[in-house]
């Protein structure tokens, strides 16, 4: 069984996030990190090429920080990485789509597996638009897989509040996977240490056929700042401080104690 | 010429879901026409369900509709789509579009934009979608000729139900058997041991707790207010606290007379199980956390100094 799995370089968490004096996002003040749902994937990927044979092939679509990605998903066990070099930011969902397919299709995967979304911008379209690049079967929100049989495989769908479904799909498929599904190992200093003599294939758009990038179907506008709500009253001082007055507030104020 | 936007209908049971009216409310802002696409088994009564939230309603009937799979319903509003040409389709960001609204947007070569908060008409259709854990909001203009867009829960306010619409049934054209995903089963929520939802007090922790041990501060707090302990989905991920502790899209929604976030960021996932306690309390470090923006009560500051000065003021 051969496997791919998509993995994307995210925006920190702890990033400063500012505009500058034309609205735009600064750049250079954010840090990156692998998205956390594509270590879901990865985990995931490693466990069924364990108990049914195969490799994993671990790719990405970014600038050379991307790379540190690769890197963690070859440290836990992928075979071998794919790495196009381009900037994200110049794409929309369906370029970023269309780069990909043209990448793998060669690979005749039997499975490629995303995060369910990116953490920072949150698409969650990439997998399916990949899927149908592809030519494949997709499902979304995957939080359990079957060892696969006579071309398909049984998967668990989270749904809302609680409920799930199972669903067949035949395979070549592309899933997107949701958190939860596993606990995404760390790598060991065996695996990190293996990863540096494994196969990282670089790639450009021009590689993969795209002497210019695809056209984007969806336009970004501008970044704006939230809207303003209605804040929290913050309540300032020490711990005890801030304690004292919350117990205080809750029990004559709000009488909710 | 008249702007057709057209929403996708989701159901479950033979009932259509609440959010079909706040498609309709996203949709009436910006067309002059909004239409239900109905996709179900024969026989149902969707089609009326939906009807006084649209000016009409096209209906496809086939066996192979329900239960839903992804597949069978793309051909179904492909070829609707393709035949008609609205200017935009809308679907809800929730397992259903997220499954269909890119199969949509890639069989009619439509720009998709997902998770969007507020729409509007400007040349095309212009979204505005929370990006970077909310702390911005991104403008996107799709510029195809059709627009897919989903829209997030709980966003646009539903409308109310008015005159109902016209039911026109219209020809399925769909190939069951080039469908490659197949239903087999669905799984309902299993019921916790402790009714949390009836709690009058809910004390909830994020990944902000750092550990399973470090969790258990949020079982004191909870404890010592007489409440249940609830979780973020993380928490749950990584098996720290039981499923039936989840609050948020993917698991319970709690109205507690007061809720506390510990921890919590407060991404929307999360809010949407939460924001309608009466009085909602949140301890972050980060002042920037969008938990504030739904808190009345706000401390920015280490949990772990403020718990348990809470617990021994709470004693005294
Ligand atoms: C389809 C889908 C469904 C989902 N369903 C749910 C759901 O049902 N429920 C849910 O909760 N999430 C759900 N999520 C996940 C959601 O998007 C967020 O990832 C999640 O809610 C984040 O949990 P958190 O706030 O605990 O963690 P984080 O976002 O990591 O936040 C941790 C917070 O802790 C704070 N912190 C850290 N240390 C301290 C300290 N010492 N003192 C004080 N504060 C501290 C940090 O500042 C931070 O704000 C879903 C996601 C998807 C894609």
């Amino acid at each position: 069984m051969r496997i791919a799995v998509c993995m994307k370089a995210v925006v920190e968490p702890q990033s400063r996030i500012e505009l500058d004096g034309d609205g735009n996002l600064r750049r250079e003040q954010l840090r990156y990190e692998v998205n956390e749902y594509d270590l879901y994937a990865v985990e995931e990927a490693i466990r069924l090429v364990d108990s049914n044979d195969g490799e994993v092939t671990v790719i990405t679509l970014g600038t050379e920080g991307a790379v540190q990605g690769l890197r963690k998903g070859l440290a836990m066990g992928a075979a071998d990485a794919i790495h196009i070099d381009c900037d994200p930011y110049a794409l929309d969902p369906s370029g970023v789509a269309a780069l990909l397919a043209a990448a793998l299709r060669e690979g005749a995967y039997d499975l490629v597996l995303a995060g369910v979304e990116s953490d920072d911008l949150g698409g969650a379209q990439v997998g399916v638009l990949l899927a149908e690049e592809l030519g494949y079967a997709a499902t979304t929100l995957v939080v359990g897989t079957s060892a696969p049989s006579e071309g398909s495989m049984e998967v668990r769908r989270e749904l809302e509040a609680g409920e799930h479904s199972t669903v067949e799909i035949q395979l070549p498929a592309v899933l997107t996977i949701q958190s939860g599904i596993n606990e995404p190992r760390y790598p060991s200093l065996k695996g990190i240490m293996a990863a540096k003599r494994k196969e990282l294939v670089e790639k450009t758009p021009a590689d993969l056929g795209f002497a210019e990038l695809p056209l984007p179907r969806v336009a970004a506008l501008g970044l704006e700042l939230p809207p303003p709500r209605e804040l929290a009253r913050m309540l300032e001082g020490s711990a005890e401080e801030t304690a004292a007055e919350l117990v205080r507030i809750l029990r004559e104020e709000e009488r909710a104690l | 010429m008249s702007r057709s936007i057209w929403f996708v209908a989701e159901h479950q049971d033979g009932q259509l879901h609440r959010g079909a009216a706040e498609l309709a409310a996203a949709a009436r802002a910006v067309g002059d026409e909004t239409v239900a696409v109905v996709c179900s088994a024969p026989g149902g009564t969707v089609a009326q369900q939906v009807a006084p939230f649209a000016d009409r309603v096209l209906l496809v009937e086939d066996p192979s509709l329900e239960p839903y799979t992804a597949g069978i319903w793309a051909q179904a509003v492909v070829a609707l789509a393709k035949e008609h040409a609205p200017a935009a389709i809308l679907l809800p960001h929730a397992p259903l579009g997220r499954d269909l609204g890119p199969v949509l947007a890639a069989r009619l070569e439509a720009g998709l934009m997902t998770d969007c908060i507020a729409l509007e008409w400007d040349e095309g259709l212009v979204g505005k979608r929370s990006v970077l854990r909310r702390k911005l909001v991104a403008r996107e203009r799709v510029t195809t000729s059709i627009a897919v867009a989903t829209c997030q829960r709980a966003a646009f306010s539903a409308v109310a139900a008015g005159e109902p619409g016209t039911v026109e049934t219209v020809e399925p054209s769909i190939d069951a058997e080039a469908a490659r995903t197949r239903f087999v089963a669905m799984e309902r929520a299993e019921m916790g041991e402790e009714n949390i939802t009836e709690a009058d007090v809910v004390v909830a922790g994020g990944r902000g707790l750092g550990d399973a041990e470090k969790f258990g501060v949020v079982q004191d707090l909870a404890a010592a207010l007489g409440g249940v302990m609830g979780a973020s989905r993380p928490v749950v991920d990584q098996g720290w606290v039981a499923h039936d502790r989840q609050i948020g899209s993917s698991g319970i929604t709690v109205r507690p007379k007061l809720y506390f976030a510990l921890g919590i960021s407060g991404a929307v996932q999360h809010v949407v199980g939460m924001r309608e306690s009466d009085v909602i309390v949140a301890i972050n470090k980060d002042p920037q956390a969008p938990i504030f923006e739904y808190a009345h009560y706000g401390i920015a500051d280490d949990l772990f100094k403020v718990v348990p000065a809470l617990l021994a003021e709470l004693e005294s």
